[in-house]
């Protein structure tokens, strides 16, 4: 596909993209290169009823008014904060948002503590400053800067992390719709042209942290991103991100249904007792986000890959499962052991099929760690 | 299937009016599945359904519950046909309630309600049916129009509500609620009918998921009702649309439904035997009365509409037997409902009810069409003389309402409609622009920082929303979906958020209210008897009753109703703020916070079970004591209730007997501590109120002596039973002794039962010495000797806590022990080590707060009584109970006694002391032997025998 490690939506999903746009003879909003209706169905796939010839897949699981909303959003004149949970997939939703949108989803500003309004704005080449002084060829453009210029999207990660001044530069961004530079005596305002518009995207549970000026709120439209508990749209991300990554490391591997099944299963399983846990020493530390879920199924394919017999099977599955999700030591530990023993056992006996191999494989994973 | 062809093929001579939609179809079967098979089938079957309904001499009017556009229909069906019978698929036996209607405003709900069952398991009671009626259904229309036009009749054929009851399969307990765990908690308004069973005219909903979910999908709608609204309502809702369209295509969807519904037989059945009972009772009304056919209307469900079994139609055959109903006696009323309990019960998306409301209210308007409406109904007068003048205008447009001809129903409408694109209905642009407006100033009221840029927003995102999704109007759901994402930001300020601000707004929920007049006997009476407060009792709230009962004695008359209200309904109905009710008490001024209005249902639940609150107090007091939880301690609790609310001495003495005969039979002595309190209650009460006891109560003072004296020996040794329990028998039978003996009682009883008891456990042992002491079988002496000898005694000294356990406990029965106890309890801290006293002493503060909350203040009131009260006096004070002991010698006078041997023996051979300092690694030097401390000296001087001993060894 690509040399790149891992590419950006837009090359990705280039030539699905590039097709998209030859058939597509809907209005588009200002310069936006596909309509709101093709940017939904390239989000969110196709059903055969839309009549297209070829099938487009589903990259992003949710509801489909979430993804609606965003998009009227971003045609509208304000500017779209996705916010949610850690892992429920903003980040993924805003670059597949402005890869449709304006096949360009690295424009993006990470929010930070150390982010300053200069990078939210424009700074300058110092040593061009020096030799001719300030003009527009010395000055260094930000990401969003050269979206307004460019009439795409620009992004901002991790709205929150950054602190309130900075935040605020970006008042004046989405309601002047320019950046002034009154460092030149000429050519001294950067006007942003039709199809500009934001998608930043917050931590709930940053809230507190750097909270939003209500001013930089009321820019904004918030669309918020529920944590998945559906078990069937579960095993859909799980199964559409596993591919990509076996895909992307270029390993044959099968992951068969039923572990998948067992992974699913047991984080449903942990997030029950994390629920009914009393204390957080009775708590995992892990969220047992899906991200995580991918996490322990991306570290069992590897290392069924490179050190196992090229096939995944339930007990590296489970060492996999003891090793990501343990953080502290004793009590993470104790946590898994009691769930090997007081659910897994009981239903490796009642049901048989990988759930035998998994207990054995956590078993001698919390052997070898304690 | 052949059935279906035989009749149709009997049917008016219109055949073939499908033909062209048949072949269509037969094509389009071939098409999509290679071959005419199970696809063409079921098309094919859809139309035969809908030919052969169409063709019923007897008109079939389908409908779907809560559509406007089934209401407007039929508005508009029923003007023009003027039907002389209409027959409505409703539980027949609610029949003569729906007259009541007219006092209620609506939604209300028609109930049937049984609390005792008989015939069906008893764990079903109390059993409970609401049908609720909503002003925007077809059903009110047709009710409204039989029951204010002359000369009509309206007649119910649905199955009886016993019949639903009879039809529900036995191993299954009361039919379970919807569980979903991300369900939010139910609203008050939402839990409106109770746990009752729902039945509905008209429920149209694909009866498997995967159907329902293909529907939403392709729909690109969230829920079943927005479905509906677009793909259903809409058209069908039109200006436009006729009525022989809106019968085909309601006839279509119901059989599609029906056609696409497998598993489930036992519903299957149930549907199909409502369908046979439905036609069985119109054939024998038509029969009886000898109405023809054509005069009648049959308002059904169109899933029913669609039926395919052989006594469909006026032609079907009789083969089906309506069994008798039960033994269960029903009571039926009218109970308020609201559109969030209907959808609470239906499953259906919050705030449908009250879209559909609100389009019903549209369409009327734009439709020009004037609904039927009961007389005197409360709602909405003001629409009524609207919709008056409406009809008076129609009626002069349309001279003579001559029952119209038949329409040409048979003639295919189904083909064009299912060609037709989606209805684009034109955008509506001022009243979006008043929804946005309406929202941001409904946010703003609830704490959201909503501008009028916001309006914009809103304004503009619903456009363009309705337009992703293929529509040039925004509907409502679109409307809402707009309003979160251009209000609503991280947090919600108040207390909803924008989305029920939005359902809010385009309706919100209606609560249904049950008028004067429709109410049970019982709650008509409570009104009229709650009349004097001069509150107005009916309205939803919270209201303050405030009464100075002195000031105006006819308030005491309601003050009895709301303790008994109090009692009966469920908390909240009737609150006393200030004043209570006691035996042998009355309040003088007494403060409630009343909502009746709130909680009518539980008020006409209880209409169902008698004819007044006294009655229905008295049935449940006499229930519960002859019930199989009976006990004597609960029975004489309602010995108080009957005394304290009805005033009943009739009753009373009647629970005392029943009181009696419990306590009797009963082995265990758990009630006693209840029963020892009650007893004296209400012992206290007649002392005071009557001239002599009533004769229960001295007949249970003497059973109760008797009986507690044969108990006590076991109740000592027993282990289940506790401290508690055997102090309070006690209690019982010392307290009660004057009056038992004076009854005729033995007292060698209860001494032979002292004597009998034998207990092991030191509590109980130490409640056993407290009723020796009481009986004069020891003395307090002997008593405080053993106690001595208990806490010198270290191997029971970790039991020590325990008896005080039981003296403390003993204060119940031996209240003049209090003294005792204080001296025992200071005994305690002043000699028991640390780590005895410190474990016990949260015990002794659980006991005393749990088991002795009376005897607590005896015990302080001693010991402010025993110790000093200023802190000069505590040096000079001796513990009363040490006042004989001779006074200790001090530690001075001891010292002096002692002599200086030891000391210059030591002085004068160092050696010895210096090498064991030295190996201990000790660097202390000698002081003078005059300044040395004087305590060694003393402990030399009373245990000289080592000294003696050295000093041997030393040869001195």
């Amino acid at each position: 596909m690509s040399d790149l490690l891992r590419a950006p939506a837009e090359i990705k999903y280039a030539e699905e993209l590039d097709w998209l746009e030859s058939v597509d003879d809907a209005p588009k909003p200002f310069a936006w290169r596909l309509s709101p209706k093709m940017i939904r169905l390239f989000v969110l796939g196709s059903e055969p009823s839309d009549g297209l010839d070829r099938e487009i897949p589903q990259k992003w699981f949710g509801d489909r008014s979430i993804v609606e909303r965003a998009v009227v959003t971003l045609a509208s004149d304000r500017g779209l904060l996705l916010i949610g949970d850690p892992g429920t997939g903003k980040s993924w939703l805003a670059e597949l948002l402005a890869a449709a949108i304006s096949r360009n989803s690295t424009l993006v500003v990470q929010g930070t503590a150390g982010t300053t309004e200069d990078h939210i704005k424009y700074s300058w080449n110092v040593s061009m400053v020096i030799a001719k002084g300030q003009s527009r060829e010395s000055m260094i453009p930000s990401p969003i800067m050269t979206a307004m210029e460019g009439g795409a999207i620009g992004r901002f990660e991790e709205l929150t992390r950054s602190t309130s001044d900075v935040q605020d530069a970006l008042i004046s961004i989405l309601s002047e719709k320019y950046i002034s530079v009154p460092e030149l005596d000429s050519d001294n305002i950067v006007f942003a042209k039709p199809g500009f518009s934001i998608i930043a995207t917050a931590n709930s549970r940053d809230r507190g942290v750097n909270d939003l000026s209500s001013a930089l709120k009321r820019r904004f439209n918030f669309v918020r991103i529920p944590v998945v508990t559906n078990r069937k749209s579960e095993s859909e991300i799980v199964r559409f991100r596993t591919e990509e990554l076996l895909r992307r490391h270029q390993i044959e591997l099968d992951v068969p249904p039923t572990l998948l099944d067992v992974l699913l299963q047991s984080f449903a399983d942990l997030r029950a007792a994390a629920a009914s846990a009393g204390s957080d020493d009775e708590k995992l530390e892990s969220a047992l986000s899906t991200a995580e879920q991918i996490g322990v199924l991306e570290d069992a394919i590897l290392h069924s890959n490179f050190f196992g017999d090229r096939a995944l099977t339930a007990g590296t599955l489970a060492a996999s499962l003891v090793g990501s999700l343990t953080r502290r030591e004793p009590e993470d530990l104790a946590i898994i052991n009691k769930y090997l023993h007081g659910v897994v056992e009981p239903r490796s006996k009642d049901e048989g099929g990988a759930w035998p191999e998994f207990l054995e494989g956590g078993r001698n994973a919390i052997a070898s760690m304690s | 299937m052949s059935g279906v062809v035989t009749r149709s093929a009997a049917g008016p001579s219109v055949e073939g009016s499908f033909t062209a939609l048949r072949t269509q179809l037969q094509d389009a079967a071939a098409t999509f599945a290679e071959g005419p098979d199970a696809l063409g089938e079921i098309l094919l079957g859809i139309v035969d359904d809908v030919d052969r309904a169409v063709r019923e001499p007897l008109e079939i009017f389908p409908v779907c519950h809560h559509s406007p556009a089934s209401a407007l229909a039929m508005a508009r069906r029923l003007r023009e046909k003027q039907p002389k019978v209409v027959y409505l698929e409703l539980c027949e036996d609610m029949a003569p309630l729906l007259t009541e209607l007219r006092n209620c405003t609506l939604p209300v709900a028609v109930q049937a309600f049984a609390a005792e069952i008989e015939g069906f398991p008893a764990e079903w009671a109390p059993l409970s049916v609401v049908a609720p009626i909503t002003e925007a259904s077809a059903e009110y229309q047709a009710i409204a129009y039989a029951l204010e036009t002359p000369g009509v009749e309206l007649v119910l054929v649905d199955r009886s509500s016993d019949h639903v009851f009879q039809w529900e399969p036995r191993d299954t307990a009361a039919p379970e609620a919807p569980a979903d765990p991300d369900a939010p908690p139910v609203e008050e308004e939402a839990a409106l009918h109770g746990d009752a069973v729902g039945v509905e005219i008209g429920d149209l909903r694909p009866r498997f998921a995967q159907l329902e979910e293909h529907l939403l999908r392709h729909g690109r709608v969230r829920h079943w009702s927005e479905w509906w609204h677009q793909y259903v309502e809409l058209p069908l809702g039109d200006k436009d649309s006729d009525y022989a369209t809106y019968r085909q295509v309601m006839l279509l969807i119901g059989s599609l439904f029906r056609r696409l519904a497998p598993g489930d037989a036992r519903r299957v059945q149930v549907d199909e035997d409502r369908e046979r009972y439905m036609w069985t009772r119109m054939r024998e009304h038509l029969a009886a009365t000898g109405t023809d056919p054509a005069d009648c209307l049959y308002v059904c469900g169109a899933f029913h509409a669609a039926s395919r079994v052989d006594e469909f139609g006026v032609d079907g055959t009789d083969g089906f037997a309506i069994s008798p109903p039960g033994g269960t006696k029903w009571q039926y009323g009218l109970i308020p409902s609201s559109h969030a309990a209907i959808e609470a019960q239906f499953g259906l998306a919050a705030g449908s009810v009250s879209i559909a409301a609100t389009v019903w209210q549209k369409n009327l308007k734009r439709n020009g069409v004037a609904p039927y409406r009961l007389v005197g109904q409360g709602a909405a007068k003001k629409t009524a003389a609207a919709a008056k003048k409406a009809v008076a205008k129609k009626t002069a447009q349309i001279p003579a309402q001559a029952p119209a001809p038949a329409p040409d129903d048979a003639a295919d409408k189904l083909t064009g409609f299912l060609q037709r694109p989606p209805v684009i209905d034109r955008l509506d642009e001022a009243e979006l622009l008043g929804w946005s407006v309406d929202i941001v100033r409904a946010a703003r009221r609830n704490g959201y920082l909503a501008s009028t840029a916001d309006a914009i927003a809103v304004f503009e995102t619903s456009i363009l929303l309705a337009g992703m999704r293929d529509r040039a109007r925004p509907t409502p759901y679109d409307f809402q979906d707009a309003a979160v994402t251009c209000i609503e930001k991280d947090a919600v300020p108040g207390r909803r958020d924008v989305r029920r601000l939005v359902e809010i707004m385009m309706g919100g929920d209606r609560v249904g209210k049950v008028g004067y007049d429709a109410l049970p006997p019982l709650a008509r009476n409570v009104h009229d008897r709650l009349a004097p407060l001069g509150l107005k009792l009916e309205q939803r709230g919270v209201q303050r009753a405030l009464m100075d009962i002195a000031g105006r004695p006819e308030l005491a008359a309601c003050s009895d109703v709301l303790w008994m209200l109090r009692y009966l309904m469920p908390h909240g109905a009737a609150r006393p703020i200030m004043g209570e009710r006691r035996l042998g008490e009355r309040s003088i001024q007494e403060s409630w916070d009343l909502a009746l209005g709130t909680h009518q249902r539980a008020l006409i639940e209880l209409g169902y079970e008698g004819v007044s609150v006294e009655q229905v107090l008295e049935q449940r007091l006499r229930r519960a004591a002859y019930g199989p939880k009976a006990t004597a301690a609960s029975v004489l609790e309602g010995v108080e209730d009957a005394t304290l609310y009805l005033g009943s001495r009739r009753l009373a003495d009647e629970l005392g007997l029943r009181a009696l005969e419990l306590l009797a039979a009963e082995r265990t002595v758990d009630g006693a501590p209840e029963v020892l309190r009650r007893v004296r209650r209400l012992l206290a009460y007649y002392r005071t109120s009557e001239p002599t006891l009533p004769g229960w109560i001295e007949s249970f003072v003497k059973t109760a002596y008797a009986h507690y004296c044969t108990l006590l020996p076991t109740a000592f040794t027993d282990d289940d039973a506790t401290v508690r329990q055997v102090a309070a028998m006690l209690g019982f039978l010392f307290s009660m002794e004057s009056l038992a003996l004076s009854l005729g009682c033995d007292r060698t009883q209860l001494e032979l039962a002292v004597a009998q008891s034998h207990p092991e456990d030191p509590s109980k042992l130490a409640l056993l010495w407290a009723a020796q002491l009481h009986l004069g079988r020891l003395t307090r002496a002997a008593l405080r000797a053993r106690c001595d000898e208990l806490l010198g005694n270290p191997l029971v000294l970790p039991a020590y806590p325990r008896y005080l356990s039981g003296f403390v406990q003993a204060l119940e029965p031996v209240p003049g022990l209090s003294d005792f106890v204080v001296e025992a309890v200071s005994n305690a801290f002043g000699r028991l080590p640390d780590r005895v006293l410190l474990p016990w002493l949260p015990t002794l503060i659980t006991t005393l707060r749990a088991d002795g909350a009376e005897l607590a203040p005896l015990l302080v009131r001693e010991a402010g009584r025993v110790f000093p009260g200023r802190l000069a006096d505590l040096d000079a004070w001796i513990a009363p109970w040490r006042a004989g002991e001779p006074a200790q010698v001090p530690a001075a006078a001891r010292r002096g006694k002692a002599g200086g041997v030891g000391l210059a023996l030591l002085a004068a051979h160092p050696a010895t002391c210096d090498a064991v300092a030295d190996l201990l690694g000790c660097e202390g030097t000698w002081a003078d032997p005059g300044a040395a401390s004087a305590d060694g000296l003393a402990l030399v001087g009373r245990h000289p025998a080592t000294a003696q001993a050295v000093a041997a060894l030393l040869g001195r």
